[in-house]
């Protein structure tokens, strides 16, 4: 796949720009020029849809933005306090708990429901294609439909799950409420995010040779030997794309959880509550643009993070 | 009913969505590039929360007729829980609509941001609708605009169940006897009451006819009283009168719950009481019993016209304003209007003619006439009450009768707001 490719020209690269002066001669070159040129948009771009909003939102939070900041313009430098308000305010931690959790609990189980349905679609049988298929529904549903459905079927009186739990003699879960409704959105989200850790492992096994697998055939490896010491191993760069993709995805559910409680009791975490703050909905009815702008930068911070910790475990792979 | 649900659940969470389409669509506006002062409009704009009548609609046609001389409108549709922020950003561009039509919650909010103008700069007459219903339009002693009519709460029932259940209606004159009457529906195996708990400002609307009922005040959300009425939504989630998805219903769902014609009552808005004549069963309303007998006070919902700040060409605006205004709500135009939207007109002359025409809005008569403004006590503040109340219903609703829960939650929500 891609991946591999990158890698490989990653490889080669040292070796062709070894010589200095070559690429000091190369800088000055005229075409460097139109390269410039053709650079500038994408500069432009990013600096306009990117850079800019970046900078308003971290300017936010250390500013105190009201509704009226609006018609007045008057937003008081509040530098620090406004993330020592938000940290100190005792809807923090619990927050960051059930962040977390979702995070966490979604990423565990999305990763390996899609890594064993992916070794699982390795072997081609009939209908393999259709069911493959089938299995990408959640991720073309809108959400607004599948996380209607999802309430509906958890609904605790009449709803789907809990007639089929009574099958096993389980007593009825009321599944959207404070305590439970953590878990809820969990198991929504898991289903929501399995397909796409099919697709991209089910194309990172293809890069796999199937000359490995028969050769550890002809020296005796079972199906399970095959898998810990060819399959896992092999697919560890395209796990570690998939897992801080997800981690980002994740990290940043809004849609399925609000749509599910409107990220009350336990389910809410630091987007939802962002979101809540930021547009005066839910729970914080008053609109509060500095605290939201707070909880996004955390959230940037935390993607930015992980973002270093990936780069950190390629090199390692790398080297 | 799914499909219904999945509609105004569909509505309410396209907000990220719409909010951004909003700031963007904002600017397509009046006068564009005009400078200088007060150069004659060709066109003027209108926002209302009535995404539900599409350019083809009669509302929209309606609206449309209310052209100034000379200009054409453009109406926008914008779904109500955005038109407030939506207006923030467009008064911010210079971009505000002439007229809006605001939720009545929201204007106190709106009017202490600055981002509307009083009645009286901008010449529109407030004298005509009843004290009560243009409460939450008065900020300060300073009046921002007129209502465009008025709707509010009931106890709807269904008749059959209550009939064959034993239950007679009569006798539900105070939260014991409705009690009761619950009980007797669901020892009959029927459902007993449906309503919207749901998060936020909806949330609060259908609980403070309990909340005022019990004899509490906004200003002190953690009262014995207050602590009453979560305590009775929360027996009803705990001994299974309501249903728990009370919790996460809006209206629309909690009134397909009763359209099932499994339960026994709901607490629902005047603007289903046409849709209440046309179902398989008997739906009847009756007011809201407060904690100790009578009726409970019930809130006002509707929106108010309101004229936002405008930053050029003000005193044009503002006169195209204070036309569409006057053609919308102006005398002996109120009724045509709200018999539109399923509204009360808000004068007391014109709502009686309108009541008078219709059987079907008698029962309603006395509720809306003694309705109050949620926001009549607070005034802006009330935004932060509002939300601070939804938090200890919701907090009430999955304690399921827990009483020592119920009363920590709305301890909690004084708390907060200190």
């Amino acid at each position: 796949m891609s991946m591999t490719l990158l890698e490989k020209s990653a490889a080669r690269r040292p070796a062709r720009t070894g010589d200095a002066t070559a690429r000091r001669r190369r800088l000055m070159r005229p075409g460097v020029l139109a390269g410039i040129g053709f650079v500038s948009p994408l500069v432009a771009y990013m600096a306009l849809f990117y850079a800019y909003p970046l900078y308003e939102n971290v300017s936010m939070s250390l500013h105190r933005f009201t509704r009226a900041t609006y018609v007045t313009g008057e937003a008081p430098w509040a530098g620090s306090a406004i993330y020592r308000e938000v940290i100190a305010s005792p809807q923090f931690w619990p927050t960051v708990s059930h962040t977390a959790t979702f995070v966490v609990v979604s990423l565990v189980f999305q990763y390996s429901i899609g890594l064993a349905l992916a070794v699982f679609f390795q072997r081609h049988f009939p209908l393999s294609g259709v069911l493959r298929g089938l299995f990408l529904v959640p991720w073309l549903l809108p959400i607004i439909v599948s996380g209607t459905t999802w309430q509906w079927m958890m609904d605790a009186d009449s709803g789907v799950i809990n007639r089929l739990i009574g099958v096993f003699g389980v007593d009825p879960v009321w599944w959207l409420n404070t305590d439970h409704s953590l878990w809820a959105v969990i198991i929504a989200n898991i289903w929501l995010g399995v397909p796409f850790n099919l697709v991209i492992l089910y194309s990172g096994l293809q890069n796999i040779s199937p000359d490995l697998y028969e050769a550890a055939a002809i020296d005796g490896a079972g199906p399970w030997r095959q898998f810990w010491s060819i399959t896992f191993p092999l697919l560890k760069p395209v796990s570690a794309i998939t897992l801080l993709l997800g981690f980002v995805y994740t990290l940043k559910v809004v849609d399925i959880i609000w749509i599910m409680t409107r990220g009350t009791g336990a389910s809410q975490t630091l987007a939802t509550w962002a979101y809540s703050m930021a547009f005066g909905k839910g729970a914080s009815a008053v609109i509060k643009y500095s605290e939201a702008s707070v909880v996004g930068s955390i959230l940037l911070l935390i993607a930015l993070c992980m973002g270093f910790v990936y780069l950190a475990v390629q090199r390692r792979q790398e080297a | 009913m799914n499909s219904k649900r999945t509609l105004a659940t569909a509505a309410c969470a396209a907000l990220a969505v719409v909010s951004l389409a909003a700031c963007g669509s904002g600017s397509s506006d009046n006068s564009a590039g005009s400078s200088g002062s007060d150069k004659a409009l060709s066109t003027v704009t209108f926002w209302d929360p009535y995404p539900q009548y599409d350019d083809s609609s009669d509302w929209a046609k309606y609206v449309e007729a209310c052209a100034p001389a000379g200009t054409t409108l453009k109406r926008t549709a914008v779904p109500n829980g955005d038109v407030l922020n939506s207006l923030t950003t467009a008064v911010k561009e210079g971009t505000a609509p002439d007229v809006v039509l605001l939720d009545n919650p929201a204007v106190p909010d709106a009017a202490a941001s600055g981002l509307l103008v009083d009645a009286k700069t901008a010449g529109i007459d407030t004298s005509g609708p009843d004290a009560n219903l243009a409460g939450p339009g008065t900020v300060d002693g300073v009046s921002y605009g007129v209502p465009i009519g008025a709707n509010t709460l009931g106890l709807y029932y269904n008749a059959d169940i209550l009939k064959k259940d034993g239950v007679d209606p009569a006798s539900i004159k105070d939260w014991a006897s409705l009690d009761a009457a619950l009980a007797k529906v669901k020892a009959g195996g029927d459902g007993g009451i449906t309503f919207a708990g749901i998060s936020g400002e909806e949330g609060t609307f259908q609980f403070l006819p309990w909340f005022w009922g019990a004899g509490a005040k906004l200003q002190d959300p953690g009262s014995d009283a207050a602590v009453a009425a979560g305590q009775l939504v929360s027996d009803w989630i705990g001994k299974g009168y309501a249903p728990k998805s009370a919790a996460t219903d809006n209206q629309s769902a909690s009134w397909d719950l009763f359209l099932t014609g499994k339960y026994a009552f709901a607490e629902n808005g005047s603007w289903f009481a046409k849709a209440a004549t046309e179902q398989k069963f008997k739906a009847v309303m009756m007011p809201i019993p407060a904690k100790d007998g009578g009726a409970a006070p019930v809130p006002t919902g509707g929106e108010f016209a309101v004229a936002p700040l405008q930053k050029k060409d003000a005193s044009a605006h503002y006169a195209a304003a204070n036309q569409i205004i006057d053609c919308l709500v102006g005398s002996g135009h109120q009724v045509k209007t709200d018999d539109q939207l399923g509204y009360f007109a808000a004068s007391a002359s014109e709502r009686k003619a309108q009541i008078d025409s219709d059987p079907m809005w008698g029962p309603w008569a006395n509720a809306i006439t003694s309705a109050q403004g949620r926001t009549s006590d607070l005034g802006p503040d009330y935004t932060a009450t509002s939300g601070a109340v939804s938090t200890a219903e919701q907090a009430a609703l999955n304690a399921a009768g827990d009483a020592g829960s119920v009363k920590k939650a709305f301890e909690d929500a004084a708390g907060s707001l200190q």
